[in-house]
């Protein structure tokens, strides 16, 4: 590492989500609906999976567009867990879901059109998955073609 | 060719909604006139009309599903996905300073906005910050390039509500803006000019001269569209008054940028969550009133005033120093995650960061704006004619790649 970046040695922290809270499954739908009611948070900035290697986290990033407070929820299910739909609090959430959904392949309970979002039926897994890799060099290489890239499939 | 997919998700359970859509609107505590659905619950005499991919006004490869009750839309559904790339699954198995070159395509009318994003949550979890002229420079590319993507989207905006007139002017401007964009870059689109710590080259001494040149022409262009659309009673009558989304309906959908503005909230990732030297800069967010498709096109218009003040003023203020901030060549961020989002010309463009200490992130999200600005066409469309709904989602600004991904 070269001068001028001073390596951090702080523990693993998350900024930009504001105050993040962690709750499972069941009382996902709960803590959702008493933060738009009580905490004023009307506004589903974005909602994302990730893969863990134990299962998948959910986030769902909210904020108070009048004062300016965000606040982050997280919620971890298993490999092909549900997941309750939040769309009647918020509705920015049902484009997002579908895509958590294909992308992720947990199941959402509540939703209320959940087809897939942005790919194909013919597709095989679940992108998003670290399971799922990108094809080798050896399915895409035609002579000559070098596939770019750096840490490879 | 084959059926693209089915309509349905056999895996997926549907919960307790009612099969006709009909919730009462009590129970829809956002304001919510119906629950948004899709278009395959078949009702007698309903016609279903595929709009796109290749419809001339779909901006890129929008395929909207109608289903149609005579001229009036009965529901709305998008079709998404024609141009899904994977940008996120790639960039796991790219190095962080190789993955400008993917957001910048998911965006492809504003791809500074898109790598700017980028750039700063990598630099919030490398916890350096980009030197001062840097920040400058960016921001001026930024808001030149917001020139050129609001007149890409004058100019269609004129092409879907009838008038031809306009697209014409524009691209006039907005090559001169691209010529501009060139010379300081080297590219006229997807630049890979922002990256984390910096911008890729210090300003040329030949785009000062442009851009003076341009800051001094513009004016007179932009009251030329105003002559060409703003002031015309047939637009006027045609776009008033349709496609009204409130303010309380825009937040609900996630929508952010003129949309959201267009309704009359105060949200502009510049001045709300200030990055760059937009906290040194003088400009003012413009606000609509009721949420219509005229009050996001004067926003749009308005906005572009004051992106040419911004360009001023920026290219008066340039800092001296580096360009770039002394980063290694082979990023490997401590482990933590990071958000962090700019002000792209369709609104709040962010970009979620997770690493794990590697020299590739664990994940990374982007927050697409055109995503939820589109998302909001369950609601608003139904009950429009056939007619308003080309304008009404040409009034969204939306760019297929930033949807798909």
């Amino acid at each position: 590492m070269s001068e001028g970046v001073e390596p951090s040695t702080d523990a693993p922290r998350t900024t930009g989500l504001g105050e993040l809270t962690r709750v499972g499954a069941s009382e996902l739908a709960g803590t959702l609906a008493s933060m738009w009611a009580e905490g004023g948070f009307r506004m589903l900035v974005d909602l994302f999976g990730s893969d863990t290697g134990e299962g998948i986290e959910i986030t769902y990033h909210l904020r108070d567009v009048g004062s300016g407070r965000e606040a982050g929820v997280r919620c971890a299910v298993p490999y092909d867990g549900e997941v309750p739909s939040v769309w009647e609090r918020f509705p920015a959430a049902l484009y997002p879901e579908r895509e958590l959904a294909e992308m992720f392949g947990v199941r959402l309970v509540g939703h209320p059109n959940p087809k897939r979002l942005l790919t194909t039926d013919e597709i095989d897994g679940f992108p998003l998955r670290k399971d799922a890799t990108l094809r080798e060099h050896s399915e895409l290489a035609r002579p000559g073609i070098r596939r770019g890239g750096g840490g490879g499939a | 060719m084959p059926e693209r997919r089915s309509h349905s998700m056999p895996e997926a359970l549907p919960g307790s909604i009612p099969a006709e859509g009909a919730v009462v609107a009590s129970r829809l505590p956002v304001g919510l006139r119906r629950v948004p659905r899709g278009v395959d619950e078949l009702a007698t005499e309903h016609l279903v009309v595929n709009m796109g991919p290749q419809h001339p006004s779909t901006h890129g490869v929008l395929h909207i599903l109608l289903e149609l009750d005579g001229e009036e839309v009965i529901a709305a559904e998008a079709s998404l996905g024609y141009l899904h790339r994977g940008i996120e699954k790639l960039a796991e198995s790219r190095r962080y300073n190789q993955i400008t070159t993917l957001v910048d395509r998911a965006d492809y009318a504003s791809g500074i906005h898109s790598e700017w994003a980028y750039a700063l949550a990598v630099e919030e979890l490398l916890g350096i910050e980009a030197p001062p002229k840097a920040q400058w420079i960016r921001a001026l590319m930024g808001e030149i390039n917001r020139l050129a993507s609001h007149l890409l989207w004058y100019g269609t905006f004129g092409l879907d509500s009838g008038a031809m007139g306009p697209f014409l002017y524009c691209m006039r401007d907005r090559e001169a803006l691209l010529d501009i964009l060139e010379t300081v870059t080297g590219q006229r689109m997807m630049f890979n000019y922002v990256r984390p710590g910096g911008v890729a080259m210090d300003l040329p001494p030949e785009a000062e001269p442009m851009i003076r040149k341009f800051v001094a022409g513009f004016p007179r262009a932009l009251s030329e569209f105003h002559d060409l659309i703003t002031g015309n009673e047939i637009i006027q009558a045609r776009i008033k008054g349709i496609g009204t989304i409130d303010a309380q309906t825009a937040l609900a959908f996630g929508m952010t940028g003129g949309c959201l503005r267009g309704a009359g909230v105060p949200w502009d990732v510049r001045t709300a969550k200030p990055y760059g030297p937009y906290q040194q800069l003088d400009f003012s967010v413009p606000l609509g009133t009721v949420g219509d498709t005229w009050d996001r096109y004067m926003v749009r218009m308005e906005e572009m005033e004051q992106s040419l003040r911004m360009v001023g003023q920026l290219l008066e203020g340039i800092p001296e120093g580096e360009h770039m901030a002394k980063v290694p060549k082979v990023l490997r961020p401590p482990a933590g995650e990071a958000y962090a989002c700019v002000e792209s010309p369709r609104g709040e463009l962010g970009i979620h960061l997770v690493s794990d200490g590697s020299d590739t992130p664990a994940r990374m999200r982007m927050r697409s704006p055109a995503l939820y600005n589109l998302s909001v066409i369950d609601e608003v469309l139904p009950g429009c004619l056939i007619a308003d709904v080309v304008v009404i989602v040409g009034s969204l600004d939306i760019v297929l790649g930033e949807i798909d991904r």
